[in-house]
Order: C-alpha cells, then sequence, then structure tokens
C-alpha cells in the first residue's frame, strides 16, 4: 500500500507541487536571461549574394594629367586619380597596392565641385612616381 | 555595329562562356576589367585614335560575363531547391503582390458541404426551347 499511499499524496498534491518562493535582493525586476536560439533559416531570403560592385577595378577611375598633376608627379613624388566617390582613402590604397603594385604613402582626397572624388596618393621615397606614371600609362 | 579593323577587344561569344567554370569566368573577368582600365588610362593619355567603341564593347564584354556567371548561380540555386516547400524570394513567380495575395485555384474553389448538397438538388436548370 505504500505505493498506492504515494499515488494517492501525487494525484492530491496535482501537477504544480509546491513552488520556491525566489528571494529578491533588489526592488527593482530585470529581465530574466532566457534561451536565445541562432536561425535557422528554410531557405535564403535572396538566390545568390550579390557580388562586390565597389571593387579595385571600379574604385581608381582614371588617373589625370593636367598640367598641374604633372607638377605633382614630378615634385611631390605624388599621383593624381579621378576615384569613386564611394571610396575611402583605405579602399584607395587598397586599390593602388592590388592594380599596380605600389604602396601609398599618404592619400589625400577631396570631392571637385563637380562631384567626382580626386585623389592625391603620395608615393614612398624609393618609388619614382614618374616611372609608375609610364608604367601605367598615361604619361 | 561597325567595328574597325584594328579594334582589338572582340565581342566574346556567349556559347563559349556557358562552356567555362566559375573559376575561369572570374578569371575573364578581371582580365576584361583590367583592359577596360588601361583602356581609359588611354584615353585620358591621348593617344592616337578614340577608344570609344574598344570601351564599348569592353563593358559589354563584362556584362556578358556577369549575366553568365549569375546565370549559373541561379541555375545551381534552382536545383538545390527544387521540390523544396520554401524557395528564396527571388525565385518565386514575381506576377504582382495581389495575385500573390489571392486565393489559390485550390482554395477558391472550395465548397462547404451544405453548398455541395445545395448544387447537387438544387442546381439551376438548363432550358432549351425546342425548334
Amino acid at each position: 500500500t505504500n505505493k498506492a499511499q504515494a499515488a494517492r499524496k501525487a494525484a492530491l498534491k496535482g501537477v504544480h507541487g509546491k513552488k520556491e518562493k525566489k528571494e529578491h535582493t533588489s526592488t527593482t525586476f530585470r529581465l530574466p536571461k532566457t534561451l536565445r536560439l541562432a536561425r535557422t533559416p528554410k531557405y535564403t531570403r535572396t538566390a545568390t549574394p550579390r557580388f562586390a560592385k565597389l571593387d579595385q577595378y571600379s574604385i581608381l577611375r582614371q588617373p589625370l594629367n593636367t598640367e598641374t598633376a604633372m607638377k605633382k608627379i614630378e615634385d611631390n613624388n605624388t599621383l593624381v586619380f579621378l576615384v569613386d566617390v564611394r571610396a575611402n582613402k583605405r579602399h584607395i590604397k587598397d586599390a593602388v597596392k592590388k592594380l599596380y603594385d605600389v604602396d601609398a604613402a599618404k592619400i589625400n582626397t577631396l570631392i571637385r565641385p563637380d562631384g567626382v572624388k580626386k585623389a592625391y596618393i603620395r608615393l614612398p621615397a624609393d618609388v619614382d612616381a614618374l616611372d609608375v606614371a609610364n608604367k601605367i600609362g598615361f604619361i | 555595329m561597325r567595328q574597325s579593323p584594328l579594334c582589338s577587344a572582340t565581342k566574346v561569344k556567349v556559347s563559349a562562356l556557358h562552356e567555362k567554370s566559375q573559376a575561369e569566368l572570374t578569371q575573364s573577368l578581371d582580365q576584361y576589367k583590367r583592359e577596360l582600365l588601361d583602356l581609359k588610362v588611354q584615353q585620358v593619355a591621348g593617344a592616337g585614335a578614340s577608344k570609344g567603341s574598344k570601351i564599348r564593347d569592353v563593358r559589354k564584354n563584362i556584362s556578358r560575363v556577369l549575366t553568365v556567371i549569375t546565370r549559373k548561380n541561379r541555375d545551381s540555386v534552382i536545383a538545390q531547391y527544387a521540390g523544396k516547400k520554401h524557395i528564396p524570394k527571388d525565385l518565386r513567380a514575381k506576377k504582382t503582390r495581389a495575385i500573390r495575395r489571392a486565393l489559390t485555384k485550390h482554395e477558391s474553389t472550395r465548397r462547404t458541404v451544405r453548398q455541395q448538397k445545395k448544387d447537387a438538388h438544387f442546381a439551376v436548370r438548363q432550358y432549351a426551347i425546342k425548334a
């Protein structure tokens, strides 16, 4: 009858049983930490991810060979490029490295009044800007 | 479109592109983009004849290669999701917003049992006049 007694007790007690009263040490109730599951999507939202539209080829648009730009090449060892407006100095440095295999010492940018970005790419002292310009082919 | 005999940038054939693998396609894409860059630099340098038609050809070649790449990617994704219930939204039929939200053919032909009985017993009679 032990089993029967235990069963009777459990039936009387019901499913919920005794609730433990939590001790709150503060007057504010903070959000309890709950289980957060990672997403497991049943389908990708777009079929194929878009390829990067601002790649090194679209950043450097064209070099400038105006008189002022030529002066920059000879005197200051810098190349002057027209550049995509969305490119920043880090993009430009990367692009120049990838396309023409030259490191840039520093880059200054400005946006021309006609909305086009101009980049002054200063080359390190051991590299001659004139040589690089000849290699690129716009002299 | 007239092509000058000295035109180095010829139109790439899409049938030739379809035979290439993904790696080869991205390689040729890089090659064309490089060509475009060089042409633009030459244009700035002002060397010789105008490069307009060459530049146009190279730009169109780039878009042809990109189209083939995207087409192949999409085809593989479509094959991957074939027969599944949920597919990516840009692979589903576009039609119009209203059509997508409308009742399906099956849903719109549903009748209650009550309605079925009515239709069976009290159908609209067809009459014809004997000539």
